[in-house]
């Protein structure tokens, strides 16, 4: 997996390439963590280029959306695609996060 | 008879002269006959010996002598001298003789010479030998320090040293061996940014220091230096280019001769091959150390699977199998069943996120807290909000989090209850082989709220099947990377719906091993099936 991070405006939009699992998720929680560190407090994932996620990979889209929301901020998903969708309704997760359709969606809601 | 003696015999029988040949003595200085065949033996004097190749001729009682140097590095002279009946112009030999003798005694200087420093090598070349020898052996790091730090101060002189490898965990000079000025003073730990330290300076700088009595001393280095002290660091060569592993220091030369450059030289030589050393016993160490841990993890595994019920536990009321394969020696997923009171079973099956120990302790853990929950309650919500409870602290503190699907079956009033903490694959299995998703009622513990919820739906105790499995089963992957899917495995139960729950069982894994072939499994894998009797 790689990622891209890129700023638009105060939100940190981060795009994943490749899966989310347990062998590179720290990789994902580090730079948001870095990036938290310096301020940041609202942040897109953007799945459009992601066909899996495993449970670590959910873990950590959760911790680090609990320690934005103690600061205020919030972690949005966007472009989760068919699989993925059912994948975070099957395990009740939909109700944790925002998930927007696509990137601009996420970016608006905030 | 030494060749040169049968060289002089030769000479003396062939041209009728006699022949001698001296040498200086390097220890004294004077002249040695060393052979003769014949004619004055007697050195000559100082005067008479020249450089030149043309033969000085002086008086003896034997007649006149012709005296010259022999060509080469050994000092030595050639006499020739005439004898009664023999050629009067013997002196015409003398510059061939001396030639021809010039090659005999360089290969004797040379000889002599490797002799010498052998000699004079002996130990160097025994401490070589010695950490070859360690290098040959499975020895600890500790005792391979010892031998290699006592044959060093042996070979230069030193009555005193350490050495000193680097703890990469803490970042200090760690001692591994020391010969101590006093039993009564430990070698300490290094500093590595200490300013002073001679050890901690040659780390840092990977140069040998050979610093007088006097000059940078520390309180770090007064279990072993008495006076000057000569550190050296400790390299090896690894494939990504060198690393300093640590530093040997010796100190207290015998007689109070200061330490010379010829030993920073040789023990900088040898440093290399001590680096080398204690690499090797690294690595005996970490290989030991693995295999403890695998044995552990074997029977942590062994230990795990013990823990895991035998279908039987639910009988008479229900027929039962279940089976559990944990990707990496213990693992995170789980099931667990109960006998209820009024006749009902309870099943669990849990998948904690993660696996290895952490997850197989959460695992632990929720097992045994959920047979003292089920117990206490016949509602499946308010069972599973008691686990949460148990296992609230231990989730936040590790960052994981457990999906579960706790169901309970009512045989007789045919009702199923269920609570899913975002478990995605808990299925009834009805007479038709279509297959009924009992959905997540709420996400996984750990991650959402504390208050949970319970759904419930008819059971046929004639036909249902309840099947449960996690995503390790679901998402075995081909050599290629390809999931098995949902659905296949949703075939198989449907297809074997009607067999015995240990042959549905079989068949699950059957599909899943003929899925991956010799992939290994990337996750653990739990399957339960479950009919009314």
């Amino acid at each position: 997996m790689t990622l891209d991070a890129n700023l638009h405006g105060d939100v940190l939009v981060i795009a994943l390439h490749g899966q989310l699992i347990v062998g590179n998720r720290q990789a994902l929680k580090q730079r948001v963590l870095d990036d938290i560190e310096a301020g940041t407090r609202k942040v897109v994932v953007d799945f459009a280029n992601t066909g899996y996620i495993d449970s670590s990979g959910l873990g950590v889209l959760v911790s680090l959306a609990k320690r934005l929301r103690e600061l205020g901020g919030d972690l949005r998903l966007a472009n989760l695609n068919a699989d993925l969708r059912t994948l975070f309704e099957l395990t009740k997760l939909d109700s944790l996060f925002q998930i927007a359709d696509s990137r601009d969606q996420a970016l608006a809601s905030f | 008879m030494s060749h040169l003696s049968r060289v002089l015999e030769a000479f003396a029988v062939a041209q009728g002269g006699s022949a001698v040949v001296w040498m200086e003595s390097p220890r004294t200085g004077a002249l040695d006959v060393v052979a003769a065949a014949g004619g004055e033996v007697t050195p000559p004097d100082v005067a008479v010996l020249t450089d030149e190749a043309t033969p000085r001729e002086r008086a003896t009682a034997l007649g006149p002598q012709w005296i010259t140097r022999i060509p080469g590095h050994t000092p030595a002279w050639l006499g020739v001298g005439a004898v009664p009946g023999g050629d009067a112009d013997v002196v015409r030999w003398v510059p061939m003789l001396a030639e021809m003798l010039a090659p005999i005694l360089q290969s004797q200087w040379e000889a002599q010479r490797a002799t010498d420093e052998l000699a004079e090598r002996y130990e160097e070349i025994n401490l070589l030998y010695s950490i070859s020898d360690i290098l040959g052996r499975t020895v600890t790091l500790e005792q391979m320090a010892r031998t290699i730090l006592l044959e060093v101060a042996e070979t230069v002189g030193a009555e005193y040293g350490a050495i000193h490898t680097h703890d990469l965990a803490s970042g200090v000079l760690r001692p591994v061996a020391a010969l101590r000025l006093s039993p009564a003073v430990e070698a300490s730990v290094i500093p590595t940014d200490h300013p002073v330290s001679v050890p901690a300076r040659v780390y840092r700088t990977r140069n040998a220091l050979l610093v007088d009595a006097g000059v940078l001393e520390s309180e770090y280095e007064e279990a072993f230096r008495d006076g000057a002290m000569l550190s050296v660091p400790i390299n090896w060569t690894a494939p990504g280019g060198g690393v300093t592993l640590g530093v040997v220091s010796l100190s207290g030369r015998r007689g109070g001769t200061a330490f010379t450059a010829g030993d920073e030289k040789l023990v900088a030589a040898v440093g290399s091959q001590i680096g080398t050393a204690i690499q090797n016993a690294r690595l005996v160490r970490a290989s030991v150390e693995r295999e403890r841990l695998e044995s552990e993890m074997r029977l942590a595994h062994d230990l795990q699977l013990k823990l895991l019920p035998a279908g039987q536990v639910v009988a008479p009321e229900a027929l039962c199998a279940a089976r559990v394969e944990a990707a990496e020696g213990v693992g995170g997923d789980f099931y667990h069943l109960f006998r209820l009171d009024a006749g009902r079973t309870g099943i669990l099956i849990g998948d904690v996120s993660g696996h290895g120990y952490r997850a197989a302790l959460i695992m632990a853990l929720v097992m045994s807290a959920s047979a003292i929950h089920a117990r206490t309650t016949s509602d499946p919500a308010r069972t599973v909000e008691a686990l949460l409870a148990t296992v609230a602290d231990e989730l936040r503190e590790t960052e994981m989090f457990l999906s579960l699907c706790y169901a309970v079956v009512d045989h007789a009033q045919g009702m199923l209850q269920w609570t899913n903490t975002g478990h995605p694959h808990a299925f009834v299995i009805d007479a038709t082989g279509t297959a009924h998703r009992l959905e997540a009622t709420d996400p996984p513990l750990g991650l959402g709220s504390e208050t949970l919820h319970v759904r419930s739906r008819p059971w046929d105790r004639s036909a249902d099947l309840l099947a449960l499995f996690t995503d390790g089963v679901s998402d075995a992957r081909d050599q290629a990377g390809h999931v098995l899917g949902e659905a296949a495995v949703l075939r198989v139960l449907a297809a074997r719906r009607r067999e015995v729950p240990s042959r549905i069982i079989d068949g699950v894994f059957s599909a899943v091993e003929g899925h991956m072939g010799r992939v290994p499994p990337h996750d653990d894998q739990a399957v339960v099936v479950l009919r009314s009797a």
